[in-house]
């Protein structure tokens, strides 16, 4: 019985099984391909991050970052059907309370660490139940202006609060050393992957749950779901709450892969990125989210370093970056009107006449 | 006096709705048997809906209460009245579109148990209420179509996945909001042996608004017509007929009334 559950298991999950093992070797196999060491260079008694290995790892660990974001904007915008345009408010404060906890505060390094991501993941919580319970009750597109709103505000006041050195931020030099991506990246990259799989889990096993059923049923129709018997605004603030928290471990991520804090953090390049990403690799799906942030991100990494060349004509794609990705983005939209992963469920179900994607 | 009392399910006293300056329900006092199977009928613009949305929980009245089993409910949001034993249908076809037809009804059963909290558990482990979802698809004639998404289901099986859902939830008061609306003709007698089984059960009372006099005068107990937000009148299919005034207000509307 359990063995043949384990072997369901396997087989109905035996793509993303593969793709995890690709993830954990990818940093020696990229190591082992371009002869350089995963560890970084040794100079003296420290690690220095150079190489082709260590580099692709920033950009694996920035590609989980995102990923963890745009799953969680996911959850909450495909899943329950809240859109808010205020995403990037809890990725901002996750960061700013860890940044905070290791740089301004007295506790021993390992303490910092661990009550900023506590401290961060509850803020977070908090202050999306807050946000919920005022303005929940708002539907549609007044709920994702009020959003906006409340993310601006944080942007400009950490912006402009001298205590965090306003503009500038503060760099994050006060780190335990295991985890520091200037000298253990590895180590990180391991952090960021298993964060990382474990917030698409987390989110699986939620929308498979009886709360997941509602959420999409919240989603589907609420004055149905209501006059079935929930009250849609406690699932609705559940919604908002996971998925803040959730934010705010992917903008703990980011401050300590960059080392620094700034009022970017809070940008609304962090809203507008998960949703975009989101929308093209299909709404309300499991992988969508990250489908969308892989595509965007590895297009984001090649193109701005690109240089074409045809002939006599030399095109330095670093100019036009911005032009070609939109253009990249207009078509896969066009090819894909429910996004990557949702347009591929209805071409399946067309064809095998099946049930229609979850 | 008393007893009388406690037969009577729901009752309304003096419900008055005014939109602006407009009012649409003007002190309308009801009481609804227990067990019974009540029309509400009457032209269009007379308050039917504003007055059915009043007994929804979807309107605050103005004015006025609605007792329920003897408790006002008067302001109870929707979703408390549900886990009252009050379920509704809508006059526009109102399913989760893209959630599959088995999936809708098992939302409504999840909402009667009461685990829509539980985040952990998987809905696979829950076996008993697709069997019991399945069970009323059964009923219903919908159990081969249950594995698809319900958006993909001709207008009449919508109209019955919505019958479906709402027994799901097992309610003791179930109010209906026209269910035949814009059904084939040939459709309808199915859909109404469907309401008559349920009214049959005795357990259900049935509050309908329904245009279709054929599927009034075929299956209520009784009868309440409204006219320009008022009660104009109550009574048996039959004492409706023969109203001369009941014949006056509908003078003029499109609707011919069978002779009882």
């Amino acid at each position: 019985m359990m063995a043949s559950k384990l072997t369901r298991t396997l087989r109905d999950n035996w793509l993303l099984i593969l793709i995890f093992i690709g993830l954990l070797v990818f940093p020696h196999a990229v190591g082992w391909l371009t002869g350089s060491s995963p560890m970084g260079v040794p100079r003296g008694d420290r690690m220095i991050m150079r190489g082709e290995s260590v580099r692709w790892q920033a950009v694996l660990i920035e590609l989980f970052i995102l990923s963890i974001l745009a799953m969680s904007y996911n959850l909450m915008f495909g899943f329950t059907g809240v859109v808010s345009f205020g995403h990037a408010l809890f990725f901002g404060v996750g960061g700013y309370v860890l940044g905070l906890a290791l740089e301004y505060t007295q506790m021993e390094t390992g303490t910092a660490l661990v009550m900023g991501i506590l401290g961060g993941v509850a803020i977070c919580g908090i202050l999306g139940l807050l946000i919920g319970l005022v303005s929940l009750r708002l539907r549609g597109v007044y709920f994702a202006i009020f959003t906006l709103a409340i993310a601006e505000m944080f942007f400009i006041y950490f912006g402009r609060l001298s205590l965090t050195r306003a503009e500038d931020g503060f760099s994050i030099t006060d780190l335990p050393q295991w985890i520091d991506p200037a000298q253990n990246r590895l180590n990180y990259y391991y952090v960021a992957l298993i964060l990382f799989v474990l917030t698409f889990l987390f989110i699986r096993r939620l929308m498979n749950s009886p709360t997941g059923a509602v959420f999409k049923a919240v989603r589907e129709n609420e004055d149905r779901a209501q006059s079935i018997g929930y009250n849609t605004l406690n699932y609705k603030l559940l919604a908002i709450t996971l998925a803040g928290m959730m934010a705010a471990v992917a903008g703990m991520l980011q401050i300590i892969l960059n080392k620094k804090v700034g009022p970017e953090i809070l940008g609304i390049t962090y809203t507008v990125d998960p949703l975009v990403m989101t929308i093209i690799g299909g709404i309300g799906t499991f992988t969508g989210p990250i489908i969308g942030t892989t595509g965007l991100h590895l297009l984001e990494t090649v193109l701005r370093e690109a240089t074409i060349t045809l002939g006599p004509i030399v095109i330095r794609v670093t100019d036009i970056w911005g032009v070609l990705l939109g253009g990249i983005f207009i078509l896969v939209v066009m090819v894909f009107p429910q996004g990557v992963v949702g347009t591929w469920a209805r071409w399946t179900a067309r064809s095998a006449k099946s049930e229609p994607p979850a | 006096m008393f007893m009388n009392q406690n037969n009577i399910i729901l009752e309304t006293h003096g419900l008055r709705k005014e939109f602006g300056g407009l009012v649409a329900v003007d002190d309308v006092s009801v009481q609804i048997e227990r067990g019974s199977t009540h029309s509400i009928i009457g032209p269009n613009g007379a308050g039917k809906t504003t007055f059915f949305n009043l007994l929804t929980g979807k309107h605050k009245p103005t004015r006025g209460s609605v007792i329920y089993k003897g408790e006002d409910i008067t302001n109870l949001p929707v979703h408390r009245r549900a886990h009252n034993g009050i379920g509704r249908s809508f006059q526009i076809t109102n399913i989760f579109p893209n959630l599959t037809v088995l999936e809708n009804v098992r939302l409504a059963v999840q909402a009667l148990e009461g685990v829509g909290f539980r985040f952990w558990r998987q809905t696979a482990s829950y076996p008993d209420y697709t069997r019991r979802a399945l069970d009323i698809l059964e009923r219903l004639g919908l159990a081969a179509v249950a594995t698809k998404a319900a958006t993909v289901l001709p207008h009449g099986g919508k109209r019955k996945l919505e019958l479906a859902i709402l027994l799901a939830a097992q309610p003791e008061l179930l109010l209906l909001d026209e269910p035949t609306a814009g059904m084939a003709s040939e459709q309808v007698p199915e859909l109404m042996k469907i309401i008559e089984e349920i009214g049959a059960q005795g357990d259900k009372t049935i509050v309908m608004v329904e245009h279709n006099m054929n599927v009034v005068m075929g299956i209520s107990d009784r009868i309440t017509v409204m006219s320009s937000g008022q009660v104009l009148t109550e009574g048996t299919p039959a004492q409706i007929a023969a109203d001369k005034m009941v014949q006056s207000v509908y003078l003029g509307e499109l609707y011919d009334l069978p002779e009882a």
